[in-house]
């Protein structure tokens, strides 16, 4: 209870100091949130040019790609708002801050989670109103089933975007350079969810579904609100709504491997 | 000019050096490549099956078939290895550790350095799009054009390079001024990814808006080369677009030179 309550503090400290050091760099902050802007607003031009082209891809119109987007862009924000530091983990190992963190009496990946940057919620509320204008847009209804199911899809969706991370970051205690990993890694999270997934092969499906649960973090939740007859693996339409489950399981499968590595870490000799 | 270099006679060695040693930096990181390149590949099979996907439930839009479609974007992908480097970064972080001073110093010519240190890293990646193409065509077909039109497309990349690294270069001289640019130069290059063509080919954007996105620079870099590629441009018309790609290397060479000589100066005045 006491370690909670410290937790707690920490936890607001953290938020203090971000916000601070955002009003600080205020230019800076511009300037990315301009960049986050144009990061999604290039995805989702290339979408709009390409369905125009081509009105359909499998049955999915641009409407409805629209709302796949946007549920891609919730989940991804709320990791990026919440745990964004776990990407740098490689750099706390490299530049041997992370031996830090080992020696104080909290827990290690709280700490890496509350390292101050300049972290700001300006992606999260992109993405909320985004979403809400997608989802207006693509003719979903929104009912009790949705508001309660929403939020815990991105939530569920933050976990597999975490979770994957998480993996990432703890090869670093073998190799130390994982950069190219990371880039890659965050690229091909990008495309194999920009897209229905039932344009890939059964492999790729499967592997999506099950190996890295990408497939969750929208097209399965899309398909189901936006009652699509078919999805990728012929499951029932509802496993769209296991989003929170599966990110739980998933991050759960890289916090062991986290702990794995953790045991056996041994510095890069500072 | 405030201060005068003296000017040694012109040797190209030491250029050639500065570039290998930028080369032999980029090898050392064995990891990254083995990386980039299987993220190629996977790349390559995602574009391919969007493509397919599109064209299996649409009527084909007459001006590219399938085949050039995929073959545009694989060569596309490859380009990018060596569009997307940020080639004179070392210009900016030699003046944000304050280096320049010391590289000012030295008996060389200074801008040279730098192209030469970027043109090295270059030449590493581009070694790279050969196993990386080889390795594609076990996924994808390529068309492979005539001998001239082989010929035209080298020529029309090299000419999009170089406005390229214009852009680049402009890009990282405005660290004279400024001294964050990262979310700058980020925004260019994602823009540049869209209206230049990289990630859907122009021709396959509304009319009105592919008529005003061919005349800018970015098409230069990447849409030009890559419609010559796959006949879209005909021979006839290869005149008047070469022609236009240099244009924008000498317009955005004007203004490399410019912004370069009025930072030098201004670096110079406030005492380095």
């Amino acid at each position: 209870m006491k370690r909670l309550k410290a937790m707690a503090r920490a936890y607001r400290e953290y938020w203090r100091i971000n916000v601070l050091t955002t009003l600080e760099y205020r230019e800076n902050f511009l300037m990315w949130f301009a960049f986050t802007i144009v990061y999604h607003g290039t995805a989702l031009g290339a979408l709009w040019v390409v369905l125009t082209a081509f009105p359909s891809m499998n049955g999915w119109t641009f409407r409805d790609m629209a709302f796949l987007y946007g549920l891609w862009m919730l989940a991804h924000a709320v990791n990026n708002t919440f745990f964004s530091e776990i990407g740098n983990i490689p750099d706390h190992v490299h530049e041997g801050e992370f031996d830090r963190l080992l020696v104080r009496p909290l827990d290690t990946l709280f700490q890496l989670i509350a390292t101050p940057g300049q972290t700001f919620p300006d992606e999260l509320i992109l993405a909320v109103s985004y979403f809400a204008a997608a989802t207006w847009y693509s003719g979903v209804h929104v009912g009790v089933l949705f508001l309660i199911f929403v939020p815990l899809i991105a939530l569920g969706g933050a976990l597999i975007d975490l979770g994957i991370n998480l993996i990432v970051g703890t090869l670093a205690f073998w190799f130390v350079r994982v950069d190219a990993l990371q880039w890659i890694v965050a690229q091909l999270e990008q495309e194999f969810t920009r897209y229905p997934v039932s344009i890939y092969s059964r492999s790729v499906r499967l592997l999506l579904t099950f190996a890295f649960p990408f497939a969750f973090m929208n097209y399965y939740p899309a398909a189901f609100f936006l009652n699509k007859p078919e999805n990728a693996l012929a499951l029932p339409p509802a496993v769209g709504l296991l989003t929170p489950l599966i990110g739980l399981a998933f991050v759960s499968v890289a916090y062991a491997f986290w702990r794995f590595g953790l045991n056996r870490y041994q510095g890069v000799g500072h | 000019m405030s201060v005068v270099f003296s000017r040694p006679r012109f040797r190209l060695e030491p250029y050639v050096e500065f570039a290998k040693v930028a080369m032999a930096k980029e090898a050392t990181y064995r990891f990254d490549v083995f990386t980039n390149i299987a993220s190629v590949l996977v790349r390559v099979y995602i574009l391919r099956t969007v493509w397919v996907a599109l064209y299996a439930h649409n009527a084909a839009p007459s001006e590219l078939p399938l085949h050039a479609v995929i073959t545009y974007s694989t060569i596309a992908m490859l380009m990018s290895l060596v569009m997307d480097i940020d080639q004179t970064r070392i210009l900016r972080d030699s003046l944000h550790d304050g280096s320049i001073v010391l590289d000012f110093t030295k008996p060389m010519r200074v801008p040279l350095y730098f192209i030469a240190n970027g043109t090295g890293e270059v030449l590493f990646h581009a070694v790279l799009m050969i196993p990386a193409l080889a390795l594609a065509l076990f996924f994808v077909h390529i068309d492979v054009p005539s001998f001239g039109t082989l010929a035209a497309f080298l020529v029309s990349f090299l000419l999009g390079y170089s406005v390229g690294f214009c852009i680049n270069f402009i890009l990282n001289c405005t660290a004279f001024w400024t001294l964050e640019i990262t979310a700058v130069q980020f925004i260019v290059t994602w823009i540049t990814d869209l209206v230049g063509g990289e990630l859907v080919p122009l021709v396959l954007f509304p009319a009105a808006l592919q008529n005003v996105l061919v005349v800018l620079p970015f098409a230069a870099m990447f849409s030009t080369p890559l419609l010559i590629y796959v006949g879209h441009i005909p021979p006839a018309q290869y005149a008047g677009a070469l022609g236009l790609q240099a244009f924008w290397l000498i317009a955005l060479g004007a203004v490399s030179v410019v912004m370069w000589r009025l930072g030098a100066r201004r670096l110079v005045s406030q005492g380095g």
